[in-house]
């Protein structure tokens, strides 16, 4: 109801209770008999009157207060309405009513701020304006000039931007339609694996070390053809991350190679012609003429036949060099685009491109490590691979892990089933790979990375792929904090010696059990007195495999501050530990990952006993077996007094690739189990129960000792 | 008991010398020409020791090395691989697949006589 209306319905109230009022005093003066005639006409004459006066007085106060309030209260709010919502220029009308004149003028004050405001704020968005415009312009100046093709895009692959370059390179004339998919006019895949790649490292997705710059190295070479396969392009693809670090799109910068890549192939060819090429020709010459040097009282006939090759082939040698020679001065050529790439990289690609397209599971095992070549083309060589081996096995599960050799990295496809003949590998060899650009066979991609492939037994019942590829070339980094020395031993023991006892659980094989092997960052050393957990990563091993895809690895708030000694250590400062969640909400999902595993650690009484002081606060309890890495090394080789994981890995043979993190420290200590376990079975250690006992004889010895 | 060697070998200038360099150092030889003729060559009259090239017709070396060692009556019989490959990837296949030794093209007929000696004891 609005105030007029109530206004009105108030003053209509007033007269009609008046009218009621008259009415009743008329009836009873002629009802009760007011003796006298004339008195009565009187009363009543007066009565009608005064009443009337009344009705009237009300009836004209209504008008007045309608008029001078309720109608210019009505005005304003139309004025106000038209100033806030069409035009803040628009004037309030001087108040007719003297009682309004300060309200009008408040209002007008008001609304004249507001066109001001406005004002300014149109000014300033002309100005960002035509900032942003002369910004762009110049930016076009540089795309224009640019060599390279650019194309800015968004992560559903529309093209926001691209240089005049772009056009040229692709052969387009006109536009080439902003908001329309890049892959109207580029093959799709290289750049899905790209963007892939590039998130996965930014998500950080697999372990790898925090400080390793070619980590934050966000850029992804690529080659790509054109949707119509004309023409070969190489490139870099960087993303465009927002504020949060999320990425919002991508940059793509990229030159046509169609003509140096077939420079290459030539190149290759030759280079191939005149080292491998002449083996041939110039083993049966040194063969021939050693053998001559060596039987000087050999038959005359066969010397002849001698002769005639050392001659034949010296003229063919020098002919075929000449050739060469001649084809090679016409080509000037770069190399395959190449990069060190982390293994978990690929792989990741293999498992995701496998699974959700070929519905194939693929399980990576193993301690990722760097290698050296091409992601994509080595992700199609992979895919190719493990779809022929269910072709021709009817495998249906398949591990795949890098394992670092001497220089080298091997990638290993495994199954379980028989080898696959040399001959039948040879015949896959030859074929396209769909996906990659241009047509490239699988023989061609061992090629470029300079390797063979062959199948071999693996462990009992199971067969692997085997393909090497060079090692990276830079060498892990080394951080300052890699060389500062390893945490103590920590006694306090008791917490594993009175662990429980699984009985059927005890009595089961090593080999046969599920294994979450853990690590925790500290603030300290001191648990007791106030240190907390900064990071805690676990990975699981089943079935003697680390399942590198399955690690749980979460930063954790202290609730206080990082010493500088222990940021210098695992290099987790306050910054990067901000906004993170706390132990009491990390710990349950941490005993989630864990489920009913045997828990291993290295110097677990340590880990555990951080563990265990946050139990009551997270609600959780970690009742699960404990092993400790360094017990049993204690117990393998209690001669040797150096049992830190470094010290172990390396009596082991484990290759260390991300020390002092807990993820990295996780599957060091994961792949140390895993040998140890092949070393206790020869020792008769064979059960959990028989390792757990050797385990605790060591904390006597290892007690002792300390107490010295 | 001579001692025998087949020599598995696509190019006949190196055969003359291979052929000649065996005889030379007293074991009895015979020759295939290709993949196939080496797997019938030795189902047939199981050598000692095989020279095998790697780049030979229809079967190559690999496949017939791995083809070998699938046999276990044949367990005892060596193998060395010769190449005109010599990356050390391919050289890493060959022992791989089940070669005893891998000798990489041109090489020393002065050292291939030595490492025959010493394979065959």
């Amino acid at each position: 109801m609005t105030p007029r209306t109530l206004i009105s319905l108030t003053f209509a109230g007033l007269i009609v209770a008046v009218v009621a009022v008259a009415g009743w005093l008329a009836w009873s003066i002629g009802a009760d008999g007011v003796p006298q005639q004339a008195v009565r006409e009187m009363t009543l004459l007066y009565g009608s009157g005064a009443a009337l006066a009344v009705i009237a007085l009300l009836g004209g106060a209504w008008a007045a207060l309608d008029r001078r309030l309720a109608a210019p209260l009505r005005m304003l709010a139309r004025d106000i309405e038209t100033a806030a919502c069409v035009d803040a220029k628009h004037e309030v009308a001087p108040a007719e009513s003297d009682h309004l004149t300060e309200l009008t003028t408040a209002v007008a004050a008001m609304m004249h701020e507001l066109a001001d405001a406005r004002r300014r704020a149109a000014d300033t968005v002309a100005e960002a304006s035509r900032r942003a415009e002369s910004e762009k312009g110049q930016l076009e100046t540089i795309l224009r000039d640019l060599h390279e093709g650019v194309i800015v895009c968004n992560l559903n692959h529309q093209i926001l931007l691209y240089n005049r370059r772009a056009l040229e390179l692709l052969h387009m004339t006109g536009e080439m339609g902003l908001g329309r998919s890049l892959f109207t006019v580029m093959n799709r895949q290289p750049f899905l694996h790209a963007v892939e790649i590039l998130t996965d490292r930014l998500g950080g997705g697999q372990p790898a070390e925090p400080g390793d710059d070619r980590m934050a190295d966000a850029t992804q070479p690529f080659m790509a053809t054109t949707a119509d396969g004309r023409t070969t392009f190489e490139g870099r693809m960087c993303l465009i991350p927002d504020a949060d670090g999320k990425a919002t799109g991508y940059v793509i910068t990229f030159e046509d190679n169609s003509r140096r890549l077939a420079a290459l192939g030539r190149r290759d060819h030759l280079l191939s012609e005149a080292t491998e090429g002449l083996r041939q020709r110039v083993s049966s010459l040194a063969a021939a003429a050693e053998t001559l040097e060596a039987f000087p009282a050999m038959a005359a006939g066969k010397r002849q036949a001698f002769e005639k090759v050392v001659f034949d082939e010296a003229r063919h040698l020098s002919q075929r060099l000449d050739a060469l020679a001649a084809e090679y001065r016409e080509l000037v050529t770069g190399s395959w685009p190449t990069a060190d790439v982390y293994s978990a990289n690929i792989l990741n690609g293999v498992v995701r491109r496998l699974r959700d397209d070929k519905g194939i599971p693929v399980v990576m095992t193993g301690l990722p490590c760097w290698l050296h070549g091409d992601s994509y083309t080595l992700v199609e060589l992979l895919d190719h691979l493990i779809e022929r081996v269910r072709e021709e096995t009817g495998a249906g599960e398949f591990d795949i892990e890098a394992v670092p050799g001497d220089n080298r990295v091997y990638l290993d496809i495994i199954w379980k089933g028989s080898v696959i003949p040399a001959g039948e590998l040879a015949a896959w060899l030859g074929a396209t790979l769909t996906g990659a650009w241009g047509a490239l066979t699988a023989r061609e991609v061992l090629e470029h990375h300079k390797t063979e492939l062959w199948s071999q037994a693996h462990r009992e019942g199971y067969a692997r792929l085997r393909l090497p590829l060079p090692a990276a070339v830079e060498a892990a980094p080394e951080g300052s904090r890699r060389r500062l020395p390893s945490r103590p031993e920590f006694y306090d023991f008791d917490l594993l010696r009175y662990q429980k006892y699984s009985g059927a659980l005890g009595r089961r094989s090593l080999k046969s059990l599920s294994f979450v092997i853990f690590d925790t960052e500290t603030t300290g050393l001191k648990p007791s007195e106030g240190d907390e957990i900064v990071a805690l990563a676990g990975v699981r091993v089943i079935n003697s495999r680390i399942l590198t895809g399955e690690s749980f690895s979460h930063l954790v708030h202290p609730g206080r501050d990082i010493p500088e000694k222990s940021r210098r250590f695992h290099g987790i400062t306050n910054e990067m530990v901000a906004g993170k969640p706390s132990i009491r909400e990390v710990l349950p999902a941490f005993k989630r990952f864990v489920g009913n595993s045997v828990l291993v650690a290295h110097n677990a009484a340590f880990d555990m006993k951080f563990l265990k002081l946050k139990e009551a606060a997270a609600g959780v309890v970690f009742d699960n077996p404990v092993l400790d890495t360094l017990l049993l090394s204690a117990y393998l080789h209690d001669h040797q007094t150096m049992h830190t994981l470094e010290a172990i890995a390396k009596r082991f043979g484990v290759e260390i690739q991300a020390r002092h993190t807990a993820l990295g420290d996780s599957l060091v200590t994961a792949a140390v189990f895993l040998r140890m376990i092949e070393v206790l079975e020869a020792r008769g250690i064979a059960t959990l129960d028989q390792a757990l006992a050797a385990a605790n004889s060591m904390t006597v010895f290892r007690a002792r000792q300390a107490e010295f | 008991m001579i001692k025998s060697v087949l020599v598995v070998e696509d190019e006949p200038n190196i055969i003359l010398s291979l052929e000649f360099l065996v005889k030379e150092a007293g074991y009895k030889v015979r020759v295939a020409r290709d993949g196939e003729e080496a797997l019938r060559a030795v189902a047939e009259d199981r050598p000692d020791v095989i020279l095998l090239d790697v780049m030979i017709p229809k079967r190559d070396g690999y496949d017939v090395c791995q083809t070998i060692r699938a046999n276990p009556a044949w367990k005892d019989l060596r193998i060395i691989m010769l190449t005109a490959r010599g990356r050390a990837a391919e050289r890493e296949k060959g022992l791989a697949l089940g070669a005893d030794d891998y000798i990489t093209k041109p090489f020393s007929t002065r050292e291939l006589t030595l490492r025959l000696k010493q394979i065959l004891g």
